[in-house]
């Protein structure tokens, strides 16, 4: 295998996938669009440096998305986020009457105001789960935890939406599943 | 409409498609500039291990050979294997905290009254100073310290971590504004224990220091 082997994958892996990482991330980072980009970046490196490894995966980007979740958790345990504060009430940035004609800007902002109510792990869930289809057990897998925390979490995440999200102008249905 | 595509719908609104493609270049470039850094440090912490293999030989071998009637005898210490990073007496400032050493190689990204964020100067880590993945913080907060304890120069030090990173504590000192004074570092980027307790021992806070909540 040539040297720059590697990097000529790794080039066309970003290629094709830095979007949908980009997207996860936003939703991980509730539409903090700097922190999103530092976690993709920080991902991407990660698996340049263990590239053999993404390789043999069966799927390339089910193992970025596994690394991009890691890379989002680590970060929000540091120490930047430890000594963060918050500046809002999350419903404070809700519609408080029904737009008539909601856009899609609209309800995007809603969702990550919702999003960033919520505590990271429980974020990470609701993606995983919901965004990217994944199952309990491998949701479980990629978050280090049991099944049963990530249906508790879920169950709460959903219903801490519902109560954000029930107040907007945007009647989302989220069920427990 | 099902409620599981609702959800999703949401989520994928949120998510926005609309992204310009981005120039890998950038990307590679990082990661190239990383694995460059991994095989620096890698390479350090191999001479480092050699040269502490030859100091424990040779310190041995003085041991073995020593005079029984040498009145220094076998209390006195060895020499500590050499970190990947050096501290160097010198003062510098990061308003509102002063240093009384200098960690060679290493340089302050950005301060602020809650804290000091130095990074390697190798460009291994994120330009962005919120990022704080491979960086060296320093906190200053109100927070118990926890931790294992040891003591430094009359002064109480508690060590943790978690992820591969290390947290040392220390209360700041009299005559200083009151609280715990903080130093996260990454593990395996050249810093050890002991020469981590004594920069941070080597920190002086400011009056305009304020304390971070979390």
């Amino acid at each position: 295998m040539r040297d720059d082997e590697p990097s000529a994958e790794f080039v066309a892996f970003v290629h094709a996938h830095r979007t949908d990482l980009v997207r996860t991330a936003t939703l991980l980072c509730a539409g903090d669009e700097a922190f999103a980009e530092d976690v993709v970046q920080n991902t991407l490196t990660r698996l340049y440096l263990s590239w053999a490894r993404v390789r043999r995966a069966d799927s390339p980007l089910a193992y970025a998305r596994r690394s991009l979740t890691h890379a989002f958790v680590d970060e929000t345990r540091r120490a930047h986020r430890r000594r963060e504060t918050t500046v809002a009430e999350p419903t404070e940035a809700l519609p408080t009457e029904p737009a008539a004609g909601a856009t899609d800007a609209d309800l995007r902002a809603v969702v990550l105001s919702a999003l960033a109510s919520l505590g990271p792990r429980q974020r990470a869930v609701v993606v995983l789960r919901h965004w990217h289809d994944l199952d309990v057990a491998e949701t479980a897998r990629i978050l280090g935890c049991s099944p049963g925390t990530v249906k508790s979490q879920n169950a709460r995440a959903l219903a801490h939406l519902r109560d954000v999200l029930g107040s907007a102008d945007h009647h989302l249905i989220l069920e427990v599943t | 409409m099902s409620p599981t595509y609702d959800l999703k719908r949401a989520l994928q609104s949120a998510a926005r498609n609309d992204r310009p493609t981005v120039d890998p270049s950038d990307d590679l470039a990082r990661a190239v500039t990383a694995a460059r850094a991994r095989t620096r440090r890698r390479f350090r912490a191999g001479l480092a291990g050699v040269a502490s293999a030859a100091v424990l030989t040779v310190g041995a071998v003085a041991v073995l050979d020593r005079d029984p009637a040498d009145p220094d005898g076998p209390g006195v210490s060895a020499p500590r294997s050499t970190p990947g990073v050096e501290l160097v007496s010198e003062q510098f400032e990061a308003a509102p905290y002063t240093f009384d050493l200098t960690p060679t190689g290493w340089s302050v990204q950005a301060q602020n009254p809650y804290a000091v964020t130095i990074v390697p100067d190798d460009g291994s880590t994120s330009s962005n100073p919120d990022v704080f993945v491979g960086k060296l913080v320093i906190m200053f907060d109100t927070n118990r310290p926890a931790g294992r304890v040891l003591d430094h120069d009359g002064r109480r030090f508690w060590v943790s971590g978690d992820s591969g990173y290390t947290t040392l504590a220390t209360r700041s000192r009299a005559g200083e504004p009151a609280g715990v004074v903080r130093i996260q570092y990454p593990d395996g980027a050249g810093w050890d224990e002991p020469s981590m307790v004594a920069f941070l021992a080597s920190v002086h806070v400011g009056s305009g220091a304020r304390h971070g909540h979390g």
